[in-house]
């Protein structure tokens, strides 16, 4: 039975447990930063920085918003990664939870490709390897019955992970609640990713690429058809 | 905390003013958002918008420093409106007791001041007593020098215009806070104030929590699920070693240290034992004297007997009103009166306001032993930079301490929970946890004074000190035993056997205890209760979220203080849905109630403050260094020239030093110095940051120096986000990474524009270009009664880098 | 399917337990390859608690081969649920950093440099230290003529970071030397 995870926005204090805890749990080696005048750091999801808190913040008359978007990889249901991949066993989709999974093998493929099939912008290489790197759920932990590392250290109740239905039902209720003190409120591309958040405002305000706006996910068919290469474009502009 | 973690979820109101929960207690928030998930308003205070004030319902921002105005502001909203809880305040509240005719308030002093001492003769406020001894009260209310009639004249100033002007915040953000605040002055209402370091930090920091105490006294939030007032603590043990009292001013279980006109233990005991003439009141702090006994039983074994005042003569003493807190340490060493001593897991080179002073007297030590996992800018300061080290004379003794998950023992959370923790592997390298280290220091000491003698050896020898640190039976010894058989009521106890709960503790050194607070938590019985993993609750427990046995929490597992303040006079409850406890078929059920007394209206029954004198909450409580009641006082800095509430800028108590060149103060209204900044710790990094600067992912979240400012101000300076500017103060000068945020906003002061900056203080030199310590800013001024210094509003001047070297 | 710590081992009264994992219900599939193991499968794990702030964080610590492998929120601790900020999820780093203080070192009046030296060499130069200081400037009476047996010229800082059993044997000590220039964190 596929899986999926619950993000609630809402509840998200952008205390970065998930950020530290995915990278301790997969002991990723530091990354030099700087202080570039926000708490955003690193700036971008990197390879060896799957999980990244994002901060937008927004003066609305006299209101300030400050939102919080704990962004990696959606696990598309039907991944356009996957489709984009000329590479053999690089990218799969574990058949029991639906994880998307980068094995050694992406290492061959085409970085730009796969990226650029991404309509969240996720897929990134570790310089050494050549390996394409993204979060894998923490097929690991859950193959032994354990949470997702992100899920697992989130106290607020942010995050949840479950049977895909029944945290589509969770992901709804929570909608509902919410949507009675932000109207604007909704879910994102809940039908097409196992990764499901809960946004208050309009999506564009916590991240550019927090919701999937071409029709998406694509299906290889179109892949083939080379539809993606806009969306490879927007994110190199957006890489800058 | 009054109440605990988990009981947050059960308020109606959380109200956070002198703190940022969200990102200094992280998980404390989890309890924030439970009680928001089910309708409770989230109310953040704070001169900035935050990470708590992103969750919050809503955030107003108010000029740091300006507590007392914003809560009196509220006292006087609350009394104006009627909105407090009538028979709280009346039954449970000195709102009724007649405050004494000496006591008098003029323009900002209120009687019995001594310009010359800068000290108050206290005993001009004290209550009204009849010829019996018996405080004087009017329950009709009617009396003008009833409390509560004495409290609304005091508030009376407060009013929104000029609460608006000192603080800066919109008289609509005023009544929205206090509107939503004040509903939970209804019987089944709950609201709980969250506050921490932004509080303490002031010049008038315990009088910002007093304040805090009136408010949820008037509201009657004392004592039930959801209410009172938690200090969220910083430090991951500070409670318990507050408990354990390292502090000048106190010995183990809060009783003030010795001083020197004290001079037996009988005249000890006298002058720190309250006594009261009321039956009804419990007034707990009679027991002291057993407390006391079994403490020097506990350190001076078979020696301390009664005859010999049980060790007595041998503790140090103070000289009266000596005060040996950070600020006069760092004073007097700085003169080159303290030569040498003992730094353990502390970091005060960056951690303690005005740091070039304290650099430059740790500087002239002969000899300094520290106890670290990490080096850091105190263990190192010989070699900071611009100093010489050729110059620095100091010996230091540098020993590795084991890191937590290295070492077992208990630590008390915020909620006085005592909870065990496990040995996971052995120290790495050759390091030892802290308690062997001064174990093993003191018996080499303790050999050479047996052996060659010197000044006063009894005092070194006649202590028991283990030859072997061993947390478990230190457990056991601060619980503390029967020194020999004994017989108690019916029941008999040998010598060796634990103490079951400290209402057992005797004068006659039958009994020891290290600390009589956490006596009960080790019994023969159910062994160490600090190890109980068990989260069964009834059902009653099971709605307020409360774990009685999950560890062991003081006293008694008690989990709400004053909780018989949460049923009226016949044990009902207020708010039946969230019972902490109630009276049912002659007995106490929930959770462990403020003694088994049965309800006050009864016969035996008691009022619920037990550990006031008198019994009652003290709206009016004379025993403060710095007035009865909170008054309005501009921090030690302002950029005010007036003090529209009195002729009175500061408080005429504040603890100052002068001993080094950087004791030194703007003028109010210092043009040179213009905006107000306010200093804090974060998320990713714990306090100096002398630990988290070492973890790659949280050097890498937070990697440096900032400034958050606003946008107003970064364009009146010229500097755009991201710019390293320069901070100064009259007593340094910091750089720092500029962070123009909408979250930060300029105040409208008394009708001009007063700007306000924050930055972090955990970024130090030993970690490479990261910045270095915001409290070289800072100013060495503090409370009267705590001398907890002022770092959270002093003033400065910015302006964009020509020239960077620190980042 | 239920996933929680108590869904697959149960704490013993020691605190310690031993990981063996079964993979109950779960079709591997294509992924076995790649997640071709658990790093805490077959470890120690013990319960402590985050040094940090005062929420007092329950963890789990993974012990392997006598090395900590993985700090993890402990999720019967009612207050987290398992969760762990951003400082207590580094643990794991924090513990086995290469910059630990891990020999005790000394440093010589007016050195430039950290020199190593045997425990023993340390705590005998220090009780001759604070020996000497005791005898030159304890104070038995003060200018009242008082009794005060004490000794202003030594201090002591910190520290909120021992356990409540290492405050008290701390207390005790400086009691017992006379000191009276005692503070720590709770007040700054």
């Amino acid at each position: 039975m596929p899986k999926a995870i619950f993000i609630d926005t809402t509840h998200c204090t952008a205390c970065r447990g998930c950020q530290v805890g995915c990278k301790e749990w997969k002991n990723y080696p530091p990354v030099p930063t700087k202080q570039l005048g926000t708490h955003q750091n690193p700036p971008d999801l990197g390879p060896y920085n799957v999980k990244l808190v994002r901060f937008s913040e927004h003066l609305e008359g006299d209101t300030v918003r400050w939102y919080f978007f704990p962004d990696c990889c959606r696990h598309c249901v039907d991944p356009p990664c996957k489709g984009a991949s000329s590479v053999e066993g690089g990218i799969i989709q574990d058949a029991a939870t639906g994880a998307v999974i980068y094995t050694e093998l992406t290492a061959k493929d085409d970085l730009e490709t796969i990226r650029g099939a991404c309509p969240y912008d996720i897929p990134r290489q570790d310089p050494k390897t050549k390996r394409l790197i993204k979060c894998d759920m923490c097929i690991d932990r859950i193959q032994a019955n354990l949470l997702p590392m992100c899920v697992k250290s989130c106290a607020m109740g942010a995050m949840s992970f479950g049977e895909r239905a029944d945290i589509l039902k969770q992901a709804e209720a929570r909608l509902e609640a919410v949507k009675k003190e932000f109207p604007k409120a909704s879910l994102l591309n809940k039908d097409e990713v196992a990764m499901i958040y809960l946004v208050a405002d309009e999506p564009a305000k916590y991240y550019k690429f927090a919701v999937a706006e071409a029709p998406s996910p694509m299906t290889r068919k179109s892949l083939l058809a080379g539809v993606f290469s806009p969306l490879r474009r927007m994110a190199k502009s957006m890489q800058g | 905390m009054t109440n605990h973690y988990t009981d947050i979820g059960n308020a109606d109101a959380v109200f956070i003013i002198g703190s940022n929960a969200a990102e200094h207690h992280p998980i404390s928030f989890r309890w924030v958002l439970k009680a928001k998930d089910k309708g409770a308003v989230v109310i953040h205070v704070d001169p900035k918008f935050s990470r708590t004030s992103a969750r919050s319902t809503f955030h107003v921002p108010l000029r740091s420093g300006t507590d007392i105005a914003f809560m009196g502001g509220m006292a006087k909203y609350i009394l104006d409106n009627k909105k407090y809880f009538a028979d709280y305040v009346l039954d449970y509240t000195n709102a009724s007791f007649l405050v004494g005719e000496s006591y008098s308030f003029k323009d900002g002093l209120f009687s019995g001041f001594d310009p010359a001492k800068k000290k108050y003769d206290k005993s001009q406020w004290a209550f009204e007593k009849d010829e019996n001894g018996l405080v004087k009260r009017d329950k009709t209310l009617a009396h003008p020098r009833c409390v509560i009639n004495v409290l609304a004249k005091h508030y009376e100033r407060y009013n929104l215009d000029i609460v608006s002007q000192v603080t800066g915040v919109s008289q609509e953000n005023l009544v929205k806070v206090y509107e939503a605040y004040a509903a939970t002055g209804k019987p089944d209402k709950a609201g709980t104030i969250l506050y921490a370091l932004g509080w303490t930090q002031h010049t008038v920091g315990v009088q910002n929590i007093r304040l805090a105490g009136i408010v949820q006294l008037l509201l009657g939030n004392f004592g039930v699920a959801g209410g009172g007032i938690n200090a969220l603590r910083g430090e991951p043990n500070v409670q318990g070693s507050t408990d354990h009292a390292l502090l000048y001013g106190y010995i183990p279980g809060y009783h003030n240290a010795p001083i020197s006109t004290w001079k037996t233990l009988e005249e000890y005991q006298k002058a720190n034992t309250p006594v009261t003439k009321d039956p009804k009141s419990v007034n707990w702090w009679a027991n002291r004297p057993k407390y006391i006994v079994s403490l020097l039983k506990g350190w001076f074994g078979d020696y301390a007997t009664a005859e010999n005042d049980f060790g007595y003569s041998l503790l140090p003493k103070l000289d009266p009103g000596m005060d040996c807190s950070h600020l006069f340490i760092f004073d007097r060493m700085y003169q080159g009166k303290i030569k040498g001593g003992f730094i353990f897991g502390h970091n005060p080179c960056q951690s303690f306001p005005n740091s070039n002073k304290v650099r430059k007297a740790v500087d002239k030590l002969d000899w300094l032993v520290v106890g670290e996992v990490f080096h850091n800018e105190t263990t190192d300061n010989w070699r900071r930079p611009g100093a010489d080290p050729k110059k620095c004379k100091t010996e230091i003794f540098l020993l590795p301490s084991a890191y937590r998950a290295e070492k077992e023992g208990t630590i008390s959370n915020s909620g006085r929970w005592h909870m065990w923790h496990y040995k996971a592997i052995e120290p790495i390298g050759q390091c030892r946890n802290m308690g062997e280290m001064f174990v093993q220091i003191m018996a080499k000491v303790r050999a050479l004074y047996a052996k060659k003698g010197g000044a006063l050896p009894d005092q070194v020898l006649k202590h028991e000190l283990p030859d072997r640190f061993d947390a478990e039976e230190m457990t056991r010894k601060i619980n503390g035993f029967f020194t020999r058989d004994v017989k108690i009521g019916e029941k008999e106890y040998k010598k060796g056997q634990l103490v079951p709960g400290f209402p057992l503790l005797q004068t006659d050194g039958s009994t020891s205890s290290l600390c009589w607070v956490y006596c009960g938590g080790y019994t023969e019985a159910e062994g160490n209760l600090a190890k109980r993993r068990d989260l069964t609750q009834t059902p009653m427990q099971a709605k307020i979220h409360l774990y009685p046995k999950f560890a062991w929490a003081w006293p008694m597992n008690r989990r709400v203080l004053y909780n018989r303040a949460s049923v009226d006079q016949n044990g009902n409850p207020f708010n039946p849905e969230k019972a902490v406890i109630a009276w049912q078929e002659g007995k106490w059920v929930g959770d462990v109630p403020d003694g088994p007394a049965p309800p006050m209206a009864m016969e035996g029954g008691k009022y619920p403050f037990i550990m006031c004198t008198d019994g009652h909450g003290q709206l009016y409580g004379p025993g403060r260094e710095d007035g009865p009641m909170p008054e309005h006082y501009e921090p030690a800095e302002t950029p005010l020239t007036v003090n529209p509430f009195s002729a009175q800028m500061s408080n005429p108590c504040m603890k100052t030093v002068s001993g080094s060149e950087y004791d030194v103060l703007c003028a109010n209204g210092d043009p040179r110095f213009p905006i107000v900044l306010t200093t804090y710790c974060m998320t990713e990094h714990w306090c100096s940051g002398s630990e988290t600067r070492n973890g790659p992912a949280l050097l890498e979240a937070e990697p440096q120096q900032y400034v958050e400012m606003s946008p107003q101000l970064a364009e009146e300076k010229g500097v755009k986000n991201g710019d390293v500017v320069v901070v100064e103060s009259l007593r340094g000068r910091v750089e720092a990474v500029a962070m123009v945020t909408v979250r930060i906003r300029p105040f409208t002061i008394m009708g001009k524009t007063v700007h306000l900056v924050g930055m972090p203080f955990a970024f130090g030199w030993t970690k490479p270009k990261c910045g270095d310590a915001v409290n070289r800013l800072t100013c060495s001024v503090g409370d009267p009664n705590t001398t907890i210094p002022e770092y959270k509003a002093c003033l400065v001047n910015l302006k964009k880098a020509d020239k960077v070297t620190e980042l | 399917m239920k996933v929680s710590r108590r869904g697959f081992i149960k704490m013993t009264g020691a605190g310690a337990a031993c990981l063996t994992l079964s993979r109950l219900g779960i079709d591997l599939g294509p992924a076995q390859a790649y997640a071709a193991g658990l790093k805490i499968e077959g470890s120690k794990e013990v319960i402590s608690i985050c040094p940090f702030c005062s929420c007092g964080c329950n963890t789990l610590v993974h012990v392997k081969d006598g090395k900590i492998i993985n700090i993890e929120g402990d999720p019967d601790y009612p207050v987290s649920g398992g969760g762990l900020c951003a400082k207590g999820a580094a643990l794991r780093s924090l513990h086995v950093s290469e910059k630990r203080i891990t020999k005790p070192m000394y440093r010589a009046p007016g050195s430039d440099k950290w020199v190593e030296k045997d425990w023993n060499w340390m705590l005998d130069r220090i009780a001759q230290k604070v020996k000497e200081q005791r005898d030159k400037d304890f104070v038995l009476k003060n200018a009242d003529g008082l009794e005060v047996n004490r000794l202003e010229s030594v201090f002591s800082l910190g520290s909120s970071q021992m356990s409540n059993e290492e405050c008290a044997v701390a207390h005790q000590s400086l009691r017992s030397l006379g000191l009276v220039h005692i503070d720590h964190q709770a007040r700054v």
